[in-house]
């Protein structure tokens, strides 16, 4: 087709309608704003769950008395259940690193040498593939003659659960919200572009009864929407920027204790940018095109 | 899109339009229209007179009978095709319906961009158009800073632009006033004297009954007379 005439079609409608028009881009820029801000502070809090997760460990406490034949059937067992799948990997500290290990937890590590002999057992230190089989693991590895009677197998189970309900309630409600933010722009921003369109029906009955083909009348309108929802998207992007370099970024600066590093990722600006640039406008092509639907009926 | 060839232009056979069950448009209306001719339709209002226009361009079909423009039989025509229709049959309406936000060349243009007609073209036609209805120096304005009867002319320019070979007029003077009106009819006589065919809807007594043409009286959807040189009333002599 002409698509130098139906560029030239959209500009003219837009600055005929320009107070229309701008309504659909402020629409636009509203929505995929809180989009914009919405789904990178999920993937980020998504993104700590699973990696407070990922340090849920077991630990499988040997008991001092265990002779090596059987500290080497537990180990044989965490092999099998390696192979089945349940443990993802495991190491077994002694009782010299398990004392280390202390010392390191510990403000004052000096005062472990008061002890006259080393109190902490040798156990294993098993990640679980899912954290939400642990108690799996536990009860296979419990019956084992090297567990220690009194230690046994742990895992912060409470903390766990805790950890593991509030995953599942972020994860529900988290996608609750963006679905109904989405629903809720795309039927924001369709009502905007059906009030363009209905202003202009007249316009489009005429342009019919001058044998004006379907498309011949849509493609300014989708390429109008289109506009409009490219500026609209592209000016929430660079809010979205400002907001990311002036506010939270600065603050995590602030927050940030030099020591830790965090774990949790989200999604990169560049591909968050240029996902909500492409759906701001494919919802103005498609928003326009289907509403217009309704009128061309003449 | 409408055959050539010295056929009829138009063929209603017992075309029936029923839009309820209770309202009748058309009442099975038989007629033929020559290439060339010029027809004024008369009736009251709800006569049909519209009804008859608004088949001829495929708005609705008929709910019984069949209509054959230009050799082509509408009923088999998709509903894709009808565009193609309208750009080969010229319109021109009471209300003008002219595009409020676009300059009278840019009304006059858009008929020839919704052909495909390149910029070329569209420069050497519309200017000659609107010479030929007398607005060579308003392409500029918009239709709102026209006189009616100026807008009137806009239409006609964009309805015979394509030079279709049927034109089809639903009271274009029905807005007017009787001296415009002269002007106007004058320029539809001037497009039938160039061998195409206009049917015009009115109830301009006086017009038609100046002009001398073949007359089609409606009455309640029904085909009343049908006279060559017909006057608007019915005359017995």
């Amino acid at each position: 087709m002409r698509p130098r005439f139906f560029l030239a079609e959209a500009i003219r409608s837009i600055r005929a309608n320009v107070a229309v028009s701008i309504a659909a881009t402020v629409t636009v820029l509203i929505a995929v704003f809180i989009l914009g801000a919405f789904i990178p502070s999920f993937l980020y809090v998504q993104s700590s769950v699973d990696s407070q997760k990922e340090r849920v460990d077991i630990r499988a406490y040997v008991s001092d008395s265990a002779k090596v034949a059987q500290v080497n059937q537990l180990q044989d067992e965490l092999i099998v259940l390696q192979q089945q799948g349940l443990v993802k990997e495991f190491t077994y500290i002694n009782k010299d690193q398990a004392l280390q290990e202390l010392r390191e937890r510990l403000k004052d590590p000096s005062i472990t040498d008061y002890l006259s002999t080393n109190p902490i057992p040798a156990n294993f230190r098993i990640k679980p593939t899912q954290a939400e089989r642990a108690d799996e693991i536990v009860q296979r590895l419990s019956p084992q003659a090297a567990i220690d009677e009194g230690l046994g197998v742990k895992y912060g189970e409470e903390t766990t659960d805790k950890l593991l309900t509030v995953a599942r309630f972020i994860q529900w409600a988290g996608l609750a919200l963006i679905t109904i933010l989405l629903v809720a722009s795309i039927l924001l921003i369709g009502n905007t572009i059906r009030l363009s369109i209905f202003a202009r029906r007249r316009e489009v009955e005429v342009m019919k009864l001058v044998g004006a083909t379907n498309w011949f009348i849509r493609w300014p309108f989708v390429i109008e929407g289109v506009i409009c929802g490219l500026v609209g998207a592209v000016l929430s992007v660079a809010l979205l920027w400002a907001v990311k370099v002036g506010v939270v970024d600065q603050w995590i600066e602030d927050t940030d204790s030099a020591l830790t590093r965090d774990e949790a990722t989200t999604i990169g600006f560049p591909v968050l940018g240029l996902m909500l640039i492409a759906a701001g406008a494919l919802v103005g092509a498609i928003g326009s095109g289907i509403t217009l639907r309704r009128f061309l009926k003449v | 899109m409408l055959r050539p060839g010295d056929g009829p232009m138009v063929i209603f056979e017992g075309v029936t339009k029923r839009y309820d069950p209770n309202v009748l448009g058309l009442d099975d209306v038989s007629l033929s229209i020559e290439s060339g001719e010029f027809v004024f339709l008369v009736g009251p209002s709800g006569s049909g007179k519209s009804t008859f226009i608004r088949l001829l361009i495929k708005e609705f079909d008929p709910t019984e009978g069949a209509i054959t423009v230009g050799g082509r039989n509408l009923g088999r025509l998709r509903r894709s095709k009808v565009p193609y229709l309208r750009r080969a049959i010229g319109c021109v309406f009471q209300d003008f319906k002219l595009l409020a936000g676009r300059t009278v060349y840019d009304n006059v243009a858009y008929a020839l961009q919704v052909i495909g007609e390149n910029p070329r073209n569209t420069r050497r036609k519309v200017p000659e158009i609107l010479a030929l209805v007398g607005l060579a120096d308003k392409g500029d304005r918009y239709p709102n800073e026209l006189s009616g009867g100026e807008q009137q002319r806009v239409s006609i320019a964009r309805a015979f632009v394509n030079h279709p070979r049927l034109l089809i007029a639903d009271e274009p003077t029905g807005n007017l006033d009787p001296e415009t009106s002269i002007g106007i009819m004058q320029l539809l006589y001037r497009i039938n004297r160039t061998g195409t065919t206009v049917i015009m809807a009115t109830h301009d007594r006086e017009m038609v009954d100046k002009m001398q043409m073949r007359v089609v009286g409606l009455e309640n959807g029904r085909v009343v007379r049908d006279q060559r040189q017909g006057r608007y009333a019915r005359v017995d002599y």
